[in-house]
């Protein structure tokens, strides 16, 4: 039972550190304010569930959410680019409205509030991860993955160039580089990676409906990068164990559990604001938003 | 007629997003920051008149008007409590933003475990028959919202214009440093913004209150509209405000002749985009750093 318990955190873990170290990579290297992630991660959830649902094979599903969220980052970075500090927060959020708004709407293919149940659990070359063990082994693969190629490129000549676009992005212009071009690059690859994640939770879960897909989904994962610590993923690592475990911890005072869905979202924000106040470069942090 | 109805309202929604979004935009002209959590106001104020009227069993007048006072004290709460003590860091507008996101939803998931999620009802007015006036339906209670929202916003402009407070605010939200150098403490003037626009947010929550049912995130949904309303009039512009929330109301109501009425929110957003896009300064043409 508690054993169960665990590998279903350990799940949830997985699937907030990929969101969160990918979120990381545009609010962190690049300074950009998206508050857009949780929109990649509906595209993603959706596209592979009705995908999966009309029997295409997981590896397929997996892949073409990415690719179908990278496709939405890049088309939202177009228009976007010249945005900067507020104005592309307001936009970004603003195509997370869209998106929901259209999963909530678009019967047709997304049976609406209805949502979409009965998505199959995953299989790959034969074997099947249809239990949650086998689903947390899966889940580890696509972390070790995902981190070993963020932490790749934001060591490598072009993450450096996207710190730089953080912290001047008229110097880094005159050096000739094409800060627009980089920055769409950084949008597209930090969506695909919520777009695996969203694949990943839309198996694991096997339900989808606009209602996972909120406002406030994106705040436990804003907490997370801005706890840990802008630029260091390190820190997105350390916050997501903290940050997602703590609220369970309402669950063994006796909280009945209609209240802890609220308390969960008081708490971060609570986190959120004190960190603002009084620790706002996070705990592993190298830089402030500005 | 369609049309004359689509136009009603179209009018009745512009009136109150106008109420969100020039409470919104004072706010945001002093202190220079968005100011998310402002929804939240408007629906705490029509949970508090709910409590007071409709379950403590209050004189109306009375609940009414606590509401709104209930509503300036929170907003001047979260300018103190938080935004203050950021600022006292001389931190970004985008920080500050985060800090009213974080506050939206503390305080809209507090709604949530006060009041539950059921959705509830002010019942002041009972439902009554509409006038016709040219093929269109209009309730008694909706020529009373577009009404108090015109008298209101009458009342700001004066505000704005003659007072002392008023002239102060306009010169803190042109050139905060001058309007220091000349004795006007910038503080002071936030803290009369969040009283003033927090106030008005309250009685946009009473009327909404009396309108429709009340749910927890119905401030996030106001929110969405007001911002938007302020934005495609120029933001941080009392009047750019008003008629880019008009403006929404019209393109809203008149949207939903083509689109299911499920995408209204959705025509808000992508009117909010095209404007952010091609003209980010809106309407009137605010003259804001926005681009690099």
């Amino acid at each position: 039972m508690i054993e169960a318990y665990l590998i279903h955190l350990l799940i949830l873990i997985g699937i907030y550190l990929i969101l969160a170290i990918s979120l990381q990579l545009t609010i962190g290297y690049t300074g950009l304010l998206n508050l857009g992630h949780i929109a990649f991660f509906a595209i993603g959830a959706y596209t592979s569930a009705l995908l999966a649902l009309n029997g295409v094979p997981f590896l397929i599903c997996f892949l073409l959410a990415g690719i179908f969220a990278m496709f939405f980052g890049f088309l939202l970075s177009v228009p976007t680019n010249k945005l900067k500090g507020d104005y592309l927060a307001l936009a970004t959020l603003a195509f997370t409205f869209v998106v929901y708004s259209i999963t909530l709407n678009w019967t047709g293919l997304t049976r609406g509030p209805l949502g979409l149940p009965g998505i199959p659990k995953p299989s790959l070359f034969g074997l099947s991860f249809s239990s949650n063990f086998s689903f947390l082994i899966l889940t580890l693969i696509v972390i070790l993955v995902s981190y070993l190629i963020i932490r790749r490129l934001v060591g490598s000549p072009f993450g450096k160039v996207l710190e730089a676009i953080r912290d001047d992005e008229l110097a880094t212009k005159v050096l000739g580089k094409n800060t627009f071009k980089m920055k769409s690059y950084a949008l597209a690859t930090s969506a695909f990676f919520a777009g695996i994640a969203g694949s990943l939770y839309a198996h694991y879960i096997t339900f989808i409906d606009p209602s996972s897909f909120t406002l406030l989904q994106l705040i436990p994962i804003l907490v997370i990068v801005i706890v840990g610590g802008l630029a260091s993923l390190k820190g997105t690592i350390v916050a997501t164990f903290v940050l997602v475990l703590l609220p369970e911890s309402l669950r063994f005072i006796g909280f009945p559990s209609s209240m802890v869905g609220p308390m969960r979202q008081i708490i971060y924000a609570l986190i959120l604001i004190l960190i603002l106040i009084y620790k706002p470069k996070g705990f592993y942090g190298k830089v402030e938003l500005e | 007629m369609v049309f004359t109805q689509l136009l009603i309202n179209g009018l009745i929604a512009g009136a109150i997003y106008a109420l969100v979004a020039s409470g919104f935009s004072l706010i945001y002209a002093t202190s220079k920051f968005i100011h998310f959590a402002h929804g939240v106001t408007i629906a705490f104020s029509s949970y508090i008149l709910y409590f007071l009227f409709a379950v403590v069993g209050l004189n109306f007048g009375f609940s009414v008007i606590f509401a709104i006072i209930f509503a300036s004290v929170l907003g001047l709460l979260m300018n103190l409590l938080v935004f203050k003590q950021l600022r006292k860091r001389k931190t970004s507008g985008v920080i500050l933003l985060i800090a009213s996101f974080a506050l939206l939803i503390l305080l809209e998931s507090l709604i949530l475990l006060l009041f539950g999620a059921e959705v509830k009802t002010v019942g002041y007015i009972k439902v009554a028959g509409g006038l016709e006036v040219l093929g269109a339906i209009i309730t008694p209670l909706q020529i009373f919202i577009v009404i108090s929202s015109f008298v209101l916003l009458g009342l700001l402009f004066l505000f704005m214009k003659k007072t002392k407070i008023g002239k102060a605010m306009r010169a803190v939200s042109d050139n905060k440093d001058v309007a220091e150098i000349v004795g006007i403490s910038s503080e002071k003037i936030y803290n009369w913004a969040f009283i003033i626009g927090s106030a008005i947010a309250g009685i946009a929550g009473i009327l909404v209150g009396l309108e429709q049912s009340l749910d927890p995130t119905m401030g996030t949904s106001l929110m969405i509209k007001g911002f938007t309303g302020a934005i495609i009039g120029g933001i941080g512009s009392v009047p750019g405000a008003i008629l880019g929330s008009f403006l929404l109301g019209f393109v809203e109501n008149f949207g939903i002749w083509f689109l299911p009425s499920g995408y209204k929110d959705a025509i808000a957003f992508v009117l909010l985009f095209i404007f952010l896009l091609f003209r980010s300064k809106g309407i009137l043409g605010i003259k804001r750093e926005v681009e690099k």
